[in-house]
């Protein structure tokens, strides 16, 4: 991104927060948890997780879910804790695929840098990341036990997704203006991401297929989810070489999204 | 003069307009011809504007008024040619510009603020005005999808006038509405216009250019026609369009462009109309003092003239008042001078007003120069008098006495039958 367009974005900041505040309230008006909602999603999800695998899957722990300290993480805290970061970046990609044509009756009526639309989608993703993790912290805590000093890397890894998730959010508004039939077609990109992903598995279930191993390595949300349970809930180092691709990865991504994003958002105003 | 806060140059824009547009990969895929072709909405646009002018952009629809408006917005980006602006730019292109149905007032108000440029601080500031001139607090902490069609208004009102910008780029759809609004909106740009800032303002209304503009562009197919002093250009787009129109209203229409016809040899070269203070001014509050200033050159001999200024009303030229300097036992010395027609309290209702400015001899039989309604003035309200109807305040007294003081009712009838 050039510098010229950061130092826009950042004049632009009380808008962003703006925008995001309006994401974020928008989304809970008119129930009647209103922001609660947040913290009581999550809640309900590792309930649901909790049940189904244990009274139904009657699933057992898995190997890699064993913390330095030899405490066995429950696999539905396993499952959740990959489900949290996942849902950080499947909700600001797919949520901020329309971002632009969603805004098109703005687009037209005042001038602000384009880039702050999805940009406040993916940054409201990320506030609604903090209720998913406080839950999920105190989930640890109870089922699994004290967190150690290595989730100190977790700021990391945050900023790594959002980077990621930024990336893929520029490139696709922008295509979605012009080509509306991504919007429809991100929910089931997305949903073939998350099975490609190891959420649901550990890696280590893929250990004896090598050549579908090297597939999901490749994927760059696995040294993401990988690290991100790590430093949660394993009390483990993070991924670094997993971590240090999938860093590279949202630099080509944000390199080539800023490029399209800023050839083709001088027309968005007459397009959308 | 003063700093430029936008230049254009050499501004080119187009619209692709496509008979069937590719939305979907489908389309895309199928329709092998995009069928569209390019329509040039801007051709070429050079423009300066001053830091502190105002400036009117007029012209008949289609002329590219509302294209030029939108790039000084930068909400287009012109195809060729390059804009520079210097200054915070508040663009009033409609009203309620990024309201959110299921945000509350309170809440709009500052995300219309700052998509308006306005810093968080400053609309922390003004909250409570925009409350106030809305005149719905008790209304601000529920979303606006509740708000009645007139609430809305209000509010997106409210939010429009209290900006405080650094380039302001209004459209004057934003005047929409009744003719409140329209005064108070005028009103505003009238007081942002004194502090120094710099306005760009798309008007169909030409009387509004004419008073509150100093300068004004003429549009005309994408190109600039003509730029200028706002009376000028006004002026001759008026001709013009009167011109076309002429077989139809026999050239009598009443939004009249004015004239300049007389014999000579004394001459008007200029009419200002200025406030109490000697500034120039196109506008006022009913009870202000007002100063007609007419510059005169007369050549020495002609020892008998006399300057008469009339005033009319702009939407119907009805006749509101004349009065010449021979009444008041004047008769202008010759040579290059001035004459000052003062009027120390202005009794006009709001509205726009036009003046003729005429020399003629004594008897009033030759006239040597007149400026016939080429110079215009609007007045506001003066919010310290109650409202009243006409175009006139009148001071009054009313009494009310019960008919029991009065004479009987049945005197009158006597004496009648006498």
């Amino acid at each position: 991104m050039t510098i010229a367009g950061v130092e826009e974005l950042f004049r632009a900041r009380e808008l962003t927060a703006n925008l995001v505040r309006r994401d974020l309230k928008v989304r809970h008006r008119g129930t009647f948890l209103g922001m609660l909602w947040s913290l009581t999603t999550p809640l309900l999800f590792v309930g649901l997780y909790w049940f189904i695998f244990t009274f139904i899957f009657q699933a057992g722990d898995i190997p890699e879910a064993t913390r330095t300290d030899g405490t066995v993480v429950p696999f539905a805290l396993y499952f959740f804790g990959g489900l949290v970061i996942w849902n950080l970046f499947a909700t600001a990609v797919g949520g901020s695929t329309g971002s632009v044509i969603g805004s098109g009756y703005l687009l037209g009526k005042v001038y602000f840098p384009r880039a702050i639309l999805p940009l406040s989608t993916v940054l409201s993703s990320v506030v609604t990341f903090g209720f998913e993790l406080a839950v999920l912290v105190v989930a640890t805590l109870v089922f699994a036990g004290l967190p150690g000093l290595h989730i100190l890397w977790l700021p990391l890894i945050v900023v790594v997704v959002t980077l990621l998730a930024f990336g893929l959010a520029l490139i696709l508004s922008s295509v979605t203006v012009f080509l509306r039939d991504v919007a429809h077609f991100i929910g089931v990109f997305l949903q073939l991401w998350f099975w490609g992903t190891p959420i649901i598995y550990s890696l280590s279930l893929m250990a004896k297929r090598p050549g579908l191993l090297t597939l999901l390595k490749l994927n760059p949300m696995t040294g993401i989810v990988v690290s991100f349970r790590n430093v949660v809930l394993l009390n483990r180092p993070p991924d670094f070489k997993l971590l240090g691709y999938d860093f590279l990865v949202a630099l080509v991504c944000l390199a080539v999204g800023t490029k399209l994003f800023g050839r083709w958002q001088r027309q968005f105003a007459e397009i959308v | 003069m003063g700093d430029v806060a936008i230049s254009c140059e050499g501004v080119w824009k187009s619209y692709r307009i496509y008979h069937q547009r590719a939305h979907t990969l489908k389309e895309k895929v199928l329709s092998r011809a995009h069928r569209y072709e390019d329509f040039w909405a801007l051709k070429g646009i050079d423009l300066e504007v001053e830091t502190g002018t105002t400036i009117g952009i007029i012209g008949p629809n289609g002329s590219g008024k509302s294209t030029l408006l939108k790039t000084l917005a930068m909400v287009l980006t012109p195809n060729k040619g390059s804009l520079t602006v210097r200054g915070r730019i508040s663009p009033l292109l409609e009203l309620g510009t990024g309201f959110h149905p299921e945000l509350t007032g309170k809440e709009n108000v500052f995300l219309a603020g700052s998509l308006l440029g306005q810093p968080k601080r400053e609309v922390e500031k003004r909250y409570d005005g925009i409350v106030d001139f809305a005149g719905i607090e008790s209304f601000m902490d529920i979303p606006v999808k509740n708000y009645s069609s007139g609430m809305y208004a209000r509010l997106a009102f409210a939010v429009a006038i209290s900006v405080d910008p650094e380039i302001l780029i209004v459209d004057e759809v934003l005047a929409v509405g009744d003719e409140g609004f329209q005064m108070k909106c005028w009103e505003r740009i009238t007081e942002l216009r004194a502090e120094g800032r710099t306005i760009v303002l798309v008007s169909h209304s030409l009387p509004t250019v004419r008073t509150l503009c100093s300068k004004a562009v003429w549009l005309e197919k994408g190109t600039v026609r003509e730029t200028g002093k706002a009376a000028d250009v006004v002026a001759d787009y008026l001709a013009e369009v009167h011109h076309e129109t002429a077989d139809q209203d026999g050239g009598a229409g009443a939004g009249s462009h004015g004239r300049r016809y007389g014999a000579g040899p004394a001459q008007i070269t200029e009419v200002a109309v200025l406030d109490g203070d000697g500034g120039h001014t196109g506008t006022f509050r009913t009870s202000d003092p007002l100063i007609i200033r007419v510059t005169y050159d007369i050549p020495t001999g002609l020892a008998d003239t006399i300057c008469g200024i009339a005033v009319m009303r702009g939407e119907n030229l009805a006749y509101v008042f004349g009065q010449n300097s021979g009444q008041a036992g004047l008769t202008l010395p010759p040579g290059s001078g001035t004459v000052e027609f003062r009027v120390p309290y202005l009794p006009l209702l709001r509205g726009h007003y036009v003046i003729t400015a005429v020399l003629h001899d004594e008897a009033a039989t030759k006239i040597y120069d007149c400026h016939e309604r080429r110079h215009w003035f609007s007045v506001f309200d003066n919010p310290s008098l109650p409202i009243e109807g006409g175009m006139v305040h009148v001071a009054t007294e009313w009494k009310a006495s019960l008919s029991s003081d009065a004479p009987s009712s049945a005197a009158p009838a006597e004496q009648s039958a006498r």
